[in-house]
This record gives C-alpha cells, structure tokens and sequence, in this order.
C-alpha cells in the first residue's frame, strides 16, 4: 500500500474510532476549541507533541521551528503567541527543546546553506553568547546537549521579553512560561525551568544539567 | 465455483460408502448401550446423514445417534412411560434445538478454546484405537462406538483390551484387522493418484476382504471362521411391511409430562453441544479449512432430531468419528453425508442378510485408522511448540476424556482452558506516575473484571496529601466492579486529603458513575 494511502485509511478509521465512542465528538469540536497550553518545539519527527503528553485534540496550539526559535521579529510565531495569549488565554507556553537536535548541530558546527544558514543565525547567537558554557565540554555531545539546555533558557527568556507575554505579566494574568527538554533516548520531559509574572528575568541564572551524557543516562536506565 | 451439491460427487459418492460402512455398526452399537430397539439406530443414522446432511451447511460433518448420548438416552427409556413416549422427547428436543438457534446460542460454540478441540480429537483418535482393539481381536463386549472409560460390560478400556488379548482371541478376526490395518496404511501411501482407482476408498477394499476370507474361512479352515457374534447385526425384516413395522411413531398423549419435557430439554442442551462442539472440530479437520456457520447448524441438528423422533428414531448430533473417517475418504462436500443416509437406508431395506457377513473386525480396522488419523503425532508437537498455555488444556482435555468420557472431559478441558485463556489474555492495564504530590493513575486500555487486583495495587501507591488525578480517556469500558473500587477510594481519600480528578472516557460511560470532579474537556 501507497505510504499516503496509509495515512488516509489510518485516519478514516481514526474518526470512524472517535465518532463511534461519542457520535457528537466532532460537531462539539466544530463549536470552539479551548486549548490550555502553547507548545513551542522543534519539527523533529520524533519530538510528536500531542503523542508523547498524550494529549487529545483540542489541547495543544502548536507552533514548530527548527531549533524552536523564539525570535521576536519572527512574525509567524509572534502571531501565534498573540493568538494564544489574547484569544485562547492559555494559561500555559511550552518551549521543548529535544536531545540531539539537528538544528542546534549545524549552528555548532556550521555546513549550512540557503534559508536553513539563514535561519539559524538567530542560533548561532546562542553559541556565541554561552561559548564559554559549551566549550567546556570535550565531546560533541556534552557539547551540544549544553547548547540544548541553554538555547531553551534563552528563548524562554525572548518569549517572557514578547509583547504579548509581557502585557500579560503586566496586567496579572495567570500565564506561566515552561521550559522543558524532551529526551529522546528515554521518552521523558525534562523540565529546565520556569517563569511567571513574578520572575525576575534579569536575574535567571544558567540552567541546571538535566541531559546526562549517554554512558550515565544507560547505567541510571539499568538501575 | 460450483457450490451446488452435486459438485464434488466424483469424491463425495465414494466416500459417502465408507462412511454408510462405518456408520451402520456404530448406530447399531449406540442402540444397544442406549436399550433402545437396534432399529432405531438407523433410523437415525438415515436421518443424520439425510435431514441434517441436507439442513447443514457444514460441508463434512456427518450426524447419527452418538456414545455421548447413550447414558442420557439409556436413564430416559427407564425413566418414561414407554419408548414412544421418548420419541416425544426427541421430537421436542429438536423443536429446542431449533428455538436455541433462533436466540443465536450457536454462536458460543466459537468461544471453545481451540486446544479444548484439538485435544477432544486426539483423544477420541486414542479411545478409538482402544476401544477397537478388542473388536479387531473378536471380542466384543463393549457397544460399538463407547466412549466411556468404564464399559457397560464391567471392564474398563485398558482391561477390555487385555482381556481380548488374553482370553478371546478369534484368529480369523485378528488376521482380518491386521491385513486391512496394513492395507489401510499401505493404501495411504500408495493410492494412485490419477485414473479411476483415484476414487477407491481404502476401507471399501477392507470390508469385501474381510467378507470374502471369513466365507473362505468357513469354507476352508473353519478354525479361522469368525463367528457371527462377531459380525454386523442388522434386523432382518421379511418384507416391506414387515420393514415399516420397524418404525415407530411418538406417543403424543404423553405431551403433558413433566419427564417427557425435561427429557427434551437436556437432550437438546447436551446435543447442542456434542454437535457444536464435533463441527468445530471436522472444520479444523477440513482439508479447505472451511468455517460452518454454527449457529445454523443447531437448526440443522434441532430439524434432524425433530425428525428422527417423529419417525421412531434415537436423537442425533454431529459426530467425529463418522466425520473424520468422511474427511479420511477425502469426501469434499455434504453430498457425502447425505448419500451415507441413503445407503444405511437402502442397505437395512434391501441387503440386511448381506450387510450381516461384515465382520466388526474389518470396520475395527477401518476405525483404528481412523482413530491414527486423529492422533497423530504431529497434533502433539505442534501444541508443544505453541507453549504451555496451549499444550496444558489440550493434554487435560486428552486425559480427562480418556479416563471419564467425552461430556465431561470436554467440561474438564473447557475449564482449563478457560483458565488458561483468562490467564494468556491479561494484559496490565493501568500506569502509575508521581512527581512528588501529584500522581496520576492512567488506564491504558479498558478495565475489566480481571484488572480488579492491579487497579487496587496501583491505588495503594498513592501517597497521602496527593493531588491524583485518574485517566480514564483511553478506556471505553470500566467495569462496574472499578468503579466501586475507585469510588470507595475517593471515600477514603478525604481522610488522607488526598484530592482526586476524573478524566472520563470519550464516550463519557464511566465519568459519571465516580464521585469525584471531572477534568476539563478540550471542547465545551
């Protein structure tokens, strides 16, 4: 069977599923939706949002770039954000980076071409900015998963920094900004660090380790 | 395809003499351990390979009167007023069977574990073997077709064997058991494979021997004759009238009798389930592996007991021993059955005299073969390569008939494997996770009955002072059973303040029998 043929007959006997379990499922989805989490990630096919939370429709905004930017003169995400904060009033936004990111490996090690190198220069500012932070590892995967965990805290920083999220902080909205790391070499979030309306950002410091090198992560996994 | 019934005759009309062959001294035998009038044997034999070969869609069952009834049958007769009054019973018994199918109780028969199955054909196969050994050594004072572990004539199936072996031995029917038995496997090797010897059936060769040397026996070496206790015993009737006779109709006064209804009902329940059962076998038995819809053939078997009782009759079902020798005669369709009812009633009618030179050592060797067949080595090792939880309810089923008989060593075999099955279908179903005061209990497929235990384990490791929240969303059925256990846990969990959410299931089923609040929904 044709791989796209495969996707469609899935998803026919996907709602053929939902409508047989609740014949209103759909007309009620039709009416509104009421997300409660802006979920910002990296378009890595194994980073599935929805899958690994086991979230059912109707509870996630989406947005996904490389790298999972957040550029504030990026107006893409700037109107989703806007979008989830002013609309939808999320209480939450979630920026999940992931282990062995693609994109935060070529800003680290260059190669790139075309709107791919363009793109990443928002992330090559990142590894400028903590050099000192990833240069201290020897290997390239300490290296990188450093550059992971750092990337995170900085876009969670521009997020807050947003005008939308700043006017929400301002006017005492009940919204928290989370920043996570998606493992997957053991399938589990792990939360980097938060922000709400009372954090202040000048002050958040380098975030804790929470990628363990692989030799430490298997023998943890074998315990 | 053609599917009409005419359309294998080239392989149905050979085998259907093969099965008439073993068929008249089983219903003979059944008869007698039934203390009923032999006739009425063969009236049901007519009538199972007739009405129910022409009703059943299954295409190689073969029906008649059966060993698993006789008992039954056997307290009925002493029981009611007269045997005209239990042909009553039969009668209603398949109206029974009839209504059965109409409330779709056939179906059921689907739920046996296929070990349970397999494990009643080989045993049958063995007791076949066993019981037939006597027989082939000229002893016969067992009925033709027991099942039973502990025979009517005192012995049980291993001493009857010895016995034979050592007191009444009848050379000229071992020489004709062995002669055909090496036949039979000789034959099965090296039948050709084209022509018209294609179509001879092995076990017709195997009775014209064993007539034709047991009339040169007494010719010859008349210390070799087998004598004619040892051969087939059909009543012999004068004439056509005398033939009718035979017959008898159901003694309808009786139809205000409690006994004649309770008859009725428990031979429509165990028929049911005797023929339920052997169909589900000789489909696994079918060359073609093709399925009988099994709640129909309860109507078949219900139309062919309405019949046989109408006409004098003992009650019928399915059988596997007639079966599989029709599969062994490689029939391919019911043309065979029914013509087997055809050829019972035509040879009583015009040939009985002819029919009484066959000697029961011939048809032993025929049903040792049979019974070989169905016990083959192969049907072991191929459960034992499935892992225990198939190997240890065929092996219970095996024994259990072995050593009591076929009903209840079929409940035996149904039990296990039963419990095997429960055993091999559970699966845990519930996920625990904590992060430090919250926890979440997550049901990961549905909550049946049996996850009783794992939902309460799981309970239990939710610490005090916890925010719980329990996942319901991937299940579209919690057993009434859970929802007690969940809801006596929400009473008990305000005095440990622990806090607990419901996230309910899509179709919103189960949400509403737990006390506790419900999770938003993502649409509102």
């Amino acid at each position: 069977m044709k791989e796209s043929k495969q996707l469609l007959l899935a998803n026919q006997a996907w709602a053929a599923e939902l409508t047989d379990e609740d014949p209103t499922y759909f007309a009620k989805s039709v009416r509104t939706q009421r997300p409660k989490f802006l979920w910002i990630s990296c378009p890595d096919s194994r980073v599935a949002p929805e899958v690994i939370t086991q979230c059912s429709p109707g509870s996630m905004f989406i947005h996904r770039n490389i790298a999972n930017q957040v550029n504030l003169d990026d107006i893409n995400l700037m109107s989703i954000v806007q979008a989830a904060v002013e609309t939808f009033e999320v209480p939450n936004i979630v920026v999940c980076g992931h282990y062995g990111c693609g994109g935060l490996e070529a800003a680290l090690k260059g190669g790139t071409t075309g709107a791919y190198d363009r793109w990443l220069g928002h992330a090559r500012q990142v590894v400028k900015d903590h050099c000192d932070e990833i240069d201290c590892h020897s290997d390239d995967e300490g290296k990188l998963n450093r550059l992971v965990e750092v990337n995170v805290r900085d876009q969670l920083i521009n997020l807050a920094r947003s005008e939308p999220v700043a006017a929400a902080f301002a006017a005492g909205k009940n919204l928290t900004l989370h920043g996570w790391i998606y493992d997957i070499r053991d399938g589990l979030i792990k939360p980097l660090l938060k922000i709400n309306r009372t954090t202040d950002l000048a002050s958040i410091d380098k975030p804790g380790r929470v990628l363990l090198p692989t030799a430490e992560l298997e023998a943890e996994l074998v315990a | 395809m053609s599917t009409g019934i005419f359309s294998s005759w080239r392989a149905d009309v050979p085998a259907s003499f093969v099965v008439a062959l073993v068929a008249l001294p089983l219903c003979l035998g059944v008869a007698l351990a039934s203390g009923a009038p032999l006739f009425s044997g063969l009236i049901a034999g007519a009538v199972g390979g007739i009405v129910v070969g022409l009703l059943s869609k299954s295409p190689l069952s073969v029906a008649g009167p059966a060993a698993g009834l006789t008992t039954i049958v056997f307290a009925a007769i002493e029981r009611l007023p007269s045997f005209e009054a239990f042909l009553l019973a039969v009668m209603l018994g398949g109206l029974i069977q009839m209504l059965l199918a109409a409330t779709r109780s056939g179906v059921l028969a689907e739920f046996v574990h296929s070990s349970v199955v397999t494990g009643m054909l080989a045993a049958i196969g063995l007791i076949l073997i066993m019981k037939q050994v006597p027989h082939a050594f000229g002893y016969d004072g067992d009925y033709e077709g027991d099942f039973a572990f502990f025979q009517q004539d005192g012995r049980n199936t291993f001493s009857a064997m010895w016995h034979a072996v050592s007191t009444s031995i009848s050379w000229g029917a071992v020489l004709v058991a062995v002669a055909g038995l090496a036949f039979l496997f000789w034959w099965d090797k090296n039948k050709p494979q084209t022509g018209a010897l294609k179509f001879l059936p092995g076990p017709l060769v195997v009775v014209v021997f064993g007539v034709l040397a047991n009339t040169l026996f007494a010719a010859g070496a008349p210390g070799l004759s087998i004598h004619p206790e040892h051969l087939v015993k059909v009543p012999v009737a004068e004439d056509l009238n005398a033939f009718l006779g035979l017959f008898s109709l159901p003694d309808f006064s009786m139809i205000g009798e409690a006994a004649v209804w309770t008859t009725a009902l428990t031979l429509a329940i165990v028929a049911s389930l005797e023929s339920l059962l052997s169909v589900k076998a000789v489909d696994e038995l079918d060359p073609k592996r093709r399925t009988t819809p099994k709640n129909w053939e309860l109507f078949a078997q219900g139309g062919g007991n309405f019949v046989s009782g109408l006409i004098g009759g003992l009650p019928v079902t399915s059988v596997i021993v007639r079966s599989s020798a029709n599969v062994n005669a490689k029939a391919d369709g019911k043309l065979s059955t029914v013509l087997h009812g055809v050829w019972l009633t035509l040879g009583v009618l015009l040939i009985p005299a002819v029919l009484n030179l066959i000697p029961l050592a011939a048809l032993a060797a025929i049903l040792i073969h049979t019974g070989y067949k169905l016990t083959s080595p192969a049907l072991f090792t191929k459960r034992w390569g499935q892992g225990y939880t198939q190997f240890v309810p065929f092996v219970v089923t095996i024994l259990a008939i072995l050593f009591t008989d076929l009903l209840v060593g079929i409940g035996i075999g149904l039990a296990v494997g039963f419990v095997f099955v429960i055993a091999r279908n559970f699966r845990t179903a519930i996920t625990f996770a904590c992060d430090e005061d919250d926890c979440l209990i997550r049901a990961r497929r549905n909550l049946y009955f049996i996850h009783k235990q794992e939902l309460q384990r799981e309970l239990a490791r939710v610490p005090d002072n916890a925010n719980l929240l329990i996942d319901l969303s991937s299940t579209n059925y919690v057993d009434l059973d859970n929802v007690d256990i969940i809801n006596s846990f929400i009473k008990g969990a305000k005095y440990r303040n622990i806090a607990v959410t419901v996230r309910g299931d899509l179709a919103g089923r189960t949400a509403p029998l737990i006390d506790a609040p419900n999770a938003e929904e993502a649409f509102a």
